[in-house]
């Protein structure tokens, strides 16, 4: 199994979901579904969209959480109903306040009509050295890279650039036919 | 001043170490909050009762100005105008009540100051950590303005003006400007100003935070300026009513009833009454102030045009201003309570006003008997999201919020803790001496013998007092 390469499993940059920094919250929720309907439907659909800066490179990433936390309120906790964990309340307690507050809050419609036009880079998370990882990498190191750094994806770089995206679902399906050819 | 700018880099190092997972930088902070020339000015000062253990140390420590009451040891410190109050500190042989332990008290305790630096800071009561009986310790710590540290053993923490941290075990965090926090241990936090927390696990938890917009007003600490806000304007208009007490060894005695304490550092202004079993500590400052059988003043207080009916408490820092108190009134620490002549406040008895209450008003306001109040009030309307009858937060069991107010647990146990603290304290003062039985700080404290002290005067260790060990 170690003789596949993170090329081999990678999904290049290409057929991946991608807008650039400064577009809104609805410009990558149709590149995703862009991408998605392009994409080989026998292979696992995509869950992100990637941020790119002018110079095409990868910047961060937009995940389903991500683009969630657009929709919470964050500015009607003016008593900061978050914060109350910390002082010892109970979860009980703040769920119960957080639907008293949603019950007074504006509807979900109206909440995603305003995220719709939030920027991307409000939200996205920013990749980081060890999310990066080499186009001839070893499967193994890959895996490894995945397990221990609890991440979902890796950037596939080649000669410094962004290359591709190695996401845990194909690294997953990889070591589950490898298992079951095993089996045989 | 070699000695003293590198017993200050030695604090701040030491303070900043233990802060640096919450990523703050107490320097910028405190860098000339107190200029050095200061610290050579004052003398400090120690008593001497025959019912306190008479036992000082200090060690490479400046103490300018501070005041030093029963068994208390500071090293490599710093004590600016603080008040080390070591008269409700456990003795040998106590019996110390833990749930689950009856712990002997095997020497008394002794309160130690070590690397740390404290502007008019007040330290009182005795450790509550069943972990440390026998040590109520202040180390690596930078405390400022009118905090007060209370019952509460402290480690690597920072606590901005006028804040308390009461009967809790704090080990690495910051205490925001105007926040009290009493929560039994915490470790690690960092406290927003203006949160006043009580928290007692497993039985109940009470929050309310400030408006940050509206508490800087009152009180409003940033780096590289001294404290500021309403809070700083009061207490530094009246300075000077006090420097005539500090200036003079042997001042002029005042007539007080017998069974009343009058501390010779403390402001009387003219048209004060004092009743039978009162209590003023030293750096209060009354003024037509009528004080009622049993009531008490306790250090940093200021009573204007008030009359407090009596057994009334008067927490640490609190400021009562044109206001009328019943019976059984308790005002906690660092509250600021302004009516104005013309529209007084008036406060039905029983009533707690909770630590760190702002009211200030601009219209006449009366507080029905039995209430508890907490937050920022300045009319009549805000009292509707910042009090509750005793009666019906007795009846909570589950959790309620009310305005920026959140309690979870028990409000029977709340009140019943509250009510035991304050009954605690009026004994502890001497509120309910009956000529025989009861006596308590109002009796105990009435003849104190001070001595002072005082640094070098020049060279390197100027302003570092010398190594002073005081025993009988």
């Amino acid at each position: 199994m170690e003789k596949y390469l993170v090329r081999d499993l990678m999904v290049p940059l290409s057929e991946y979901a991608t807008v650039h920094v400064g577009s809104t919250l609805f410009d990558a929720v149709l590149a995703l579904e862009k991408a998605q309907e392009e994409f080989d439907h026998t292979k696992y659909k995509h869950r992100g969209v990637l941020i790119l800066d002018k110079k095409n490179r990868v910047i961060g990433k937009l995940s389903h959480l991500h683009t969630l936390r657009a929709l919470e309120p964050k500015h009607d906790d003016v008593n900061g109903i978050k914060e109350l964990g910390q002082f010892g309340f109970s979860a009980k307690f703040v769920r119960s306040l957080r639907k008293q507050q949603r019950r007074q809050g504006a509807p979900l419609e109206d909440l995603c009509k305003k995220a719709m036009m939030l920027k991307v880079e409000e939200f996205m998370h920013i990749t980081a050295e060890d999310e990066f990882i080499d186009h001839q990498a070893t499967l193994d190191m890959a895996i490894h890279q995945l397990v221990q750094e609890k991440l979902l994806s890796l950037m596939v770089t080649q000669d410094g650039n962004t290359i591709g995206i190695l996401r845990l679902a194909d690294v997953f399906a990889a070591v589950y036919h490898a298992m079951k050819e095993c089996t045989i | 001043m070699k000695a003293l700018t590198e017993l200050f880099d030695r604090i701040v190092q030491r303070v900043n170490i233990n802060l640096r997972e919450l990523a703050f930088d107490v320097r910028p902070f405190v860098k000339d909050l107190v200029p050095f020339n200061q610290l050579v000015k004052f003398y400090a000062f120690y008593g001497i009762t025959p019912h306190h253990p008479l036992d000082f140390q200090f060690r490479h420590s400046n103490l300018a100005g501070s005041y030093f009451l029963g068994k208390c040891r500071t090293t490599n410190s710093i004590l600016y105008k603080s008040d080390i109050r070591g008269d409700e500190l456990k003795k040998k042989g106590d019996i110390f009540q833990y749930p689950g332990f009856e712990i002997p008290v095997s020497k008394d305790e002794g309160i130690r100051i070590e690397d740390s630096f404290l502007i008019k800071t007040l330290v009182h009561n005795y450790s509550h950590d069943p972990e440390t009986l026998e040590k109520f310790f202040i180390t690596n710590t930078v405390s400022t303005h009118y905090a007060n540290i209370h019952g509460s053993p402290t480690d690597g923490s920072y606590l901005g003006p006028f804040s308390t941290v009461d009967l809790t075990t704090m080990n690495d965090c910051v205490i925001g400007a105007f926040s009290y926090v009493q929560a039994s241990e915490i470790s690690h936090l960092n406290i927003e100003p203006g949160t006043v927390w009580v928290r007692s696990p497993n039985n109940f938890n009470f929050l309310y935070r400030y408006p940050l917009d509206k508490l800087s007003h009152y009180i409003h600490f940033a780096a590289g300026a001294p404290p500021q806000g309403l809070l700083m304007d009061f207490v530094e208009d009246r300075k000077e009513a006090f420097q005539r007490v500090f200036e003079k060894v042997n001042i002029e005695q005042v007539s007080v009833p017998k069974s009343a304490s009058l501390d010779r550092f403390a402001v009387l202004k003219p048209k004060t009454h004092i009743s039978d079993n009162v209590l003023v500590a030293q750096r209060a400052f009354l003024q037509n102030a009528w004080m009622g059988k049993g009531a008490n003043a306790q250090e940093n207080c200021y009573i204007i045009n008030a009359r407090l009916e009596g057994f009334n408490v008067t927490a640490h820092g609190a400021k009562i201003i044109e206001a009328d108190l019943g019976q059984n009134v308790f005002v906690g620490f660092n509250s600021f309570l302004r009516g104005r002549p013309d529209c007084r406040l008036t406060i039905g008895k029983d009533s707690i006003i909770m630590p760190h209450t702002i009211i200030d008003i601009k219209e006449p306001l009366k507080i029905p008997p039995d209430h508890l109040v907490w937050g920022l009030v300045t009319c009549a309307a805000d009292l509707e999201t910042h009090s509750i009858s005793l009666k019906a937060l007795s009846k909570i069991n589950d959790a309620f919020s009310l305005g920026s107010m959140f309690f979870e647990g028990s409000g029977n146990s709340f009140v019943t803790a509250f009510r035991d603290r304050i009954h605690h304290i009026l004994e502890a003062n001497g509120a309910l001496y009956d000529g025989m039985k009861n006596k308590g700080h109002a009796q105990k404290n009435q003849n104190i013998s001070f001595n002072t002290i005082q640094p070098y005067p020049e060279g390197e260790l100027k302003g570092v007092y010398p190594t002073i060990i005081i025993r009988p």
